[in-house]
């Protein structure tokens, strides 16, 4: 009963990042809701393996945190040649 | 066992939520790339090993462990490029503002 309750406050999370997805005034602050969007994700996962008693849940959050990290990295570096670009004409 | 890993849960899930709220609280892109990627760490990191703690098995607690070293690994790693691509965007803008007036 306990962790529906933390499931509701992780979708709240949720909620906000989307929120600034849309929102974001830059590309820069869409990045950091993306951020947040995967963490939350990664909680979630372990609140299945945690609903459902199984560990495959946990392999599924090793998976997103993996592609957390390469997303972010890609759309920072895409955001950072785009501005040097633009900066060169 | 369980009341150690349940306090770590909670503990995490608000600390994901006091991240999450620095997006909207705070004013520029640089400040809330600072609130959350380095509390959004710190709440996936303790989410995660409390579960290791509820789940008691050897199982949990080795997937927990990778998922906390790549976490701690790779969270620097990405904030320093999102830092240096909002730096670079803020200042990008300032110049057309600049060239503008």
């Amino acid at each position: 009963m306990m962790i529906i309750l933390l499931v509701l406050i992780v979708f709240g999370c949720v909620g906000v990042g989307t929120l600034r997805f849309v929102l974001g005034p830059s590309d820069a602050d869409r990045i950091v809701a993306l951020d947040i969007l995967f963490s939350s994700a990664v909680a979630l996962c372990t609140f299945a393996a945690l609903s459902t008693q199984r560990v495959l849940f946990l392999d599924i959050a090793i998976g997103v945190a993996l592609i957390s990290f390469v997303a972010t990295l890609a759309w920072s570096r895409l955001l950072e040649m785009r501005n040097s670009h633009k900066e060169e004409i | 066992m369980t009341t150690v890993g349940t306090l770590f849960i909670v503990l995490g899930v608000l600390v994901l939520l006091l991240a999450s709220s620095g997006l909207f609280v705070l004013k520029d892109a640089l400040s809330r790339q600072h609130a959350a990627t380095k509390a959004g760490s710190l709440g996936i990191v303790m989410i995660v090993s409390g579960a290791a703690l509820i789940g008691g098995n050897w199982s949990w607690v080795w997937r927990a462990m990778v998922i906390v070293i790549l976490v701690w690994c790779t969270m620097p790693v990405a904030s320093h490029m999102l830092a240096r691509a909002a730096i670079r965007e803020s200042r990008s803008k300032d110049e057309v503002s600049d060239t503008e007036l």
